[in-house]
């Protein structure tokens, strides 16, 4: 016993020492984070991307949708195109930071629509467990088996096409995984002994789902949200490629894409840059998604 | 799911890489010592029913297989078919036709009752064709297809087994052109009296033309075989011919440069001239006038401000045709500012609107000045919705338009839909500006003109109805005399132009990617090349 005694000493002492430092499992995670070099690139790279996209169409000097009718398919560095011009003569750098803007609202906008209604379905098919869970997660099953693109057919052709649409209909089909995720999360964290002690508590379902669920969660949500993105953004770009993306005058990455494409051997310029600008804004996500599971889960390493 | 799909991106991109390098073309095959065309047809048949057909690809397939009483030579012009000779009365509203000794390919001979059968068929209100409409100058053809008259009322009738007689409302001075359009094929009763609506599969599909139907599988091709009991079949060249439906204009350009393809009916218009480089495929590029033209339709049934003639001719004026040919479309066709392409027959040109030679910025200035004498302007600016197909071309067109509108003041928003779905709403009247082409079923001024009529219907998408127009056409319908028909039609077309009842844009060119080997192809205005007349150099 007497041998023992100064061993407890010393570990109520470092637990006071870790406390005062205030080092949480956060914190591991970010400083895991910022030690991963693809990952800052990418933040870096994103970041930068994200600022050209708001700020960017206000400092072109053309704007997006302006006609010069004698700069038709100008290649690039000429007449004040940096990138060039299209079929059109529209400046193609104006219309790019336009089109990244737009995939990017697109693909942070229909993330936080599935983030929102996919943590809730999930959490609380997840924490009711039973015949509630069995009827949720059956209707996430039989809206999987929906063909997206015939949905998407069916949305423009009932409400018209409209850039609204876009976000609600990639928003519907991206919850359906994760609610999948959550529920699997859940089953596991309403074991734990501090849910057990909530119970115990007397706090009501809701505020157990909400203060001690949900927080819980965050880890592989907030990584599968970074790699929603990305999914969402090409999801987009397929659309685009099949005419069902935004309207001209607006654009997106997938519609100059596939312009490009049909005039690749034209003006390659309108192909290879906003090709570019996808791929790098595609693999920043994916390097920080995957940065972030590296840093807040490091059992998956 | 994602993850599938990226191992998709991968493998296209593979793929386009090794599309870069040189490959071996791989024809269909074809039987050893035979002839075979692989030919681009731009769209599957969605029948091949002559009076359940509208399309161009359609005919392409059915005229190789059915003749009218004329055909179409090389060029594209009317010569005897089944028919070789006719007479007309003076009052040119009864022609005769004496037909030829011919026969069905299941040996049962072609007989006069075949094209009073076709004919019936195609008026019969069950058919319910959507082409019927075209040959109302036949006797009673109008109360026959409304169902108010029996189909034997019908002004078609079989003196003997070969001569026929069709008795008209009206002088048609064009019947001889349509008279080898696909609703005036005979339809062989015997077959469609067994089958019924199966006539037409493989193997019940009995004809009186060049080709007979082998095999038809949809999306993939159409087979044709020759027929040797056609009455030219010496002179066919071609054994066998595979139509694809080639909707992909880009794949199948891809197509024939590899020799996968003989020939694709269309090309990509701003790829004309560089196809055209020496160092392309300058040899392929077939470009000719046609007779097309491509226009803008007003709602002037729910739009009020459309109404307003001085809007119309405001958005007329603001039209920049000279960019939309020459610099986006780039393929030869032509600016319109009338409706009636030049070279079509029984026309004579009409003078343009004045302002068509104005610099585009008197023009503008006088559009703005326009709209401001109808009450729009910067406090009240004129807000309308254009409606297009979603082709790349008629995007980048849709974009050009809005842009030149923006510049005399009248926001346009752009709403694109799939191409079938786009001129249903014209139809129905869904739109508010729109966005149409129309290409001549016969060579004949009035194939066009009589879009406008007021009791055209659907079609007449901006409801322009001028009594003085309509009187003017049923005068010309009228008229013996070709000069003084003529004169009609030119004197309605000024009055349905000065009134802005349409906005023309420009007369179209055919334009088709030919491989040099194949002789016997003759760019014409109707772009008619029917496969009987190709070979193959040796």
């Amino acid at each position: 016993m007497t041998v023992l005694a100064p061993n407890l000493r010393r570990d109520s002492r470092t637990m006071e020492q870790a406390a005062a430092k205030g080092r949480s499992l956060w914190d591991d995670a970010r400083r895991r984070l910022f030690r991963n070099r693809a990952a800052v690139a990418s933040m870096i790279l994103l970041g930068l991307f994200l600022l050209a996209a708001i700020v960017g169409p206000y400092l072109t000097p053309d704007h997006y949708d302006a006609i010069n009718k004698g700069d038709v398919w100008d290649p690039p560095l000429t007449n004040g195109h940096l990138l060039g011009a299209d079929s059109l003569g529209r400046d193609l750098l104006a219309r790019l930071l336009v089109g990244l803007r737009v995939s990017l609202a697109i693909g942070v906008v229909a993330t936080a629509v599935s983030l929102v209604i996919g943590v809730t379905w999930g959490a609380t098919a997840g924490f009711l467990g039973g015949a509630v869970d069995e009827l949720m997660m059956r209707f996430v099953d039989v809206l999987y088996t929906l063909p997206f693109i015939f949905f998407v057919i069916l949305l423009m052709v009932t409400f018209g096409r409209h850039f609204l649409l876009i976000f609600l209909a990639i928003g519907c089909v991206e919850w359906l995984t994760m609610s999948r995720i959550v529920r699997g999360q859940t089953l596991s964290l309403k074991q734990k002994e501090f849910v057990e002690a909530a119970r115990a508590s007397g706090l009501s379902t809701r505020a157990i789902i909400g203060r001690h669920i949900v927080p819980n969660l965050l880890g592989p949500v907030v990584v599968y949200a970074t790699l929603t993105i990305p999914g969402v953004i090409l999801l987009e770009s397929f659309l685009s490629f099949l005419g069902m993306g935004v309207q001209e005058p607006l654009t997106s990455l997938g519609t100059l894409i596939s312009n490009g494409a049909e005039e690749m051997d034209l003006a390659p310029w309108l192909l290879i840059f906003p090709s570019l600008v996808m791929v790098l804004t595609l693999m920043a996500f994916n390097f920080i998604g995957d940065g972030l599971r590296d840093a807040i889960d490091p059992k998956d390493r | 799911m994602r993850r599938a799909f990226g191992l998709f991106l991968a493998l296209g991109l593979l793929a386009g890489l090794n599309a870069c390098g040189p490959q071996k073309a791989i024809r269909a095959p074809c039987p050893h010592g035979s002839v075979c065309l692989e030919y681009g047809n731009g769209s599957e048949p969605v029948s091949l029913d002559p009076p359940k057909t509208t399309g161009t690809w359609e005919d392409r397939v059915m005229g190789e297989m059915l003749i009218g009483l004329t055909q179409n030579d090389p060029e594209g012009r009317p010569v005897p078919g089944m028919a070789t000779s006719w007479e007309t009365s003076p009052d040119g509203k009864t022609w005769t036709f004496h037909l030829r000794h011919a026969l069905w390919s299941d040996g049962v001979p072609v007989t006069a009752n075949d094209f009073v059968f076709g004919l019936r068929r195609l008026m019969d209100p069950a058919t319910a064709s959507q082409y019927a409409y075209l040959l109302f100058f036949i006797k009673n053809a109008e109360p026959v297809n409304a169902g108010r008259l029996p189909l034997t009322a019908l002004g078609a009738r079989a003196i003997d087994d070969h001569t026929l007689e069709l008795t008209l409302e009206h002088p048609a001075p064009y019947l001889l052109e349509i008279a080898k359009h696909q609703t005036m094929y005979p339809l062989p009763e015997h077959a469609v009296k067994k089958w019924g609506d199966h006539w037409t599969d493989p193997g019940h599909y009995v004809v009186n033309g060049p080709y007979k139907l082998a095999f038809w599988r949809l999306g993939d091709h159409i087979k044709l075989v020759r027929n040797p009991l056609y009455f030219d079949a010496s002179k066919v060249c071609i054994d066998q011919v595979d139509f694809y439906p080639t909707t992909d204009t880009i794949a199948a350009e891809r197509r024939v440069r590899r020799g996968e393809l003989d020939l694709d009916t269309n090309i990509i218009s701003n790829r004309v001239a560089y196809l055209r480089r020496p160092d392309q495929i300058p040899a392929y590029v077939h470009v000719h006038t046609y007779l097309g033209v491509t226009y803008l339709v007003f709602n002037t049934h729910d739009v009020p401000a459309l109404r307003d003639r001085r809007v119309r001719i405001a958005l007329d004026m603001s039209v920049d045709r000279d960019f939309l040919t020459a610099k986006l479309a780039r393929d030869g066709r032509l600016p319109a500012y009338t409706f009636v392409p030049p070279g079509t027959a029984n026309y004579q040109p009409v003078a343009p609107p004045i302002w068509a030679s104005w610099s585009f910025a008197r023009r503008q200035a006088a559009a703005r000045e326009l709209l401001a004498e109808a009450g729009y302007g910067p406090g009240n600016p004129l807000k309308l919705e254009y409606k297009t197909g979603d082709t790349p071309e008629a995007i980048v067109g849709a974009a050009a338009l809005q842009a030149g509108w923006r510049e005399v003041g009248a926001q346009v928003t752009i709403s694109q839909e799939e191409g079938q779905i786009a001129y249903q709403d014209l139809r129905i009247r869904n739109f508010q500006l729109g966005g149409a082409s129309w290409i001549a079923d016969y060579n004949d001024a009035t194939s066009f003109l009589e879009l406008q009529q007021s009791q055209t219907g659907a079609q007449n998408y901006g409801d322009y109805n001028n009594p003085v127009y309509d009187d003017l056409l049923a005068k010309a319908d009228n008229e013996p005399d070709a000069g003084k028909r003529a004169a009609y039609l030119a004197r309605a077309e000024t009055i349905m132009l000065n009134d802005a009842a349409i906005i023309p844009v420009s007369f179209l060119v055919s334009k088709n990617l030919v491989n040099p080997r194949i002789t016997g192809w003759v760019d014409n205005l109707t772009d008619w090349h029917r496969v009987q007349y190709l070979c193959f150099k040796r």
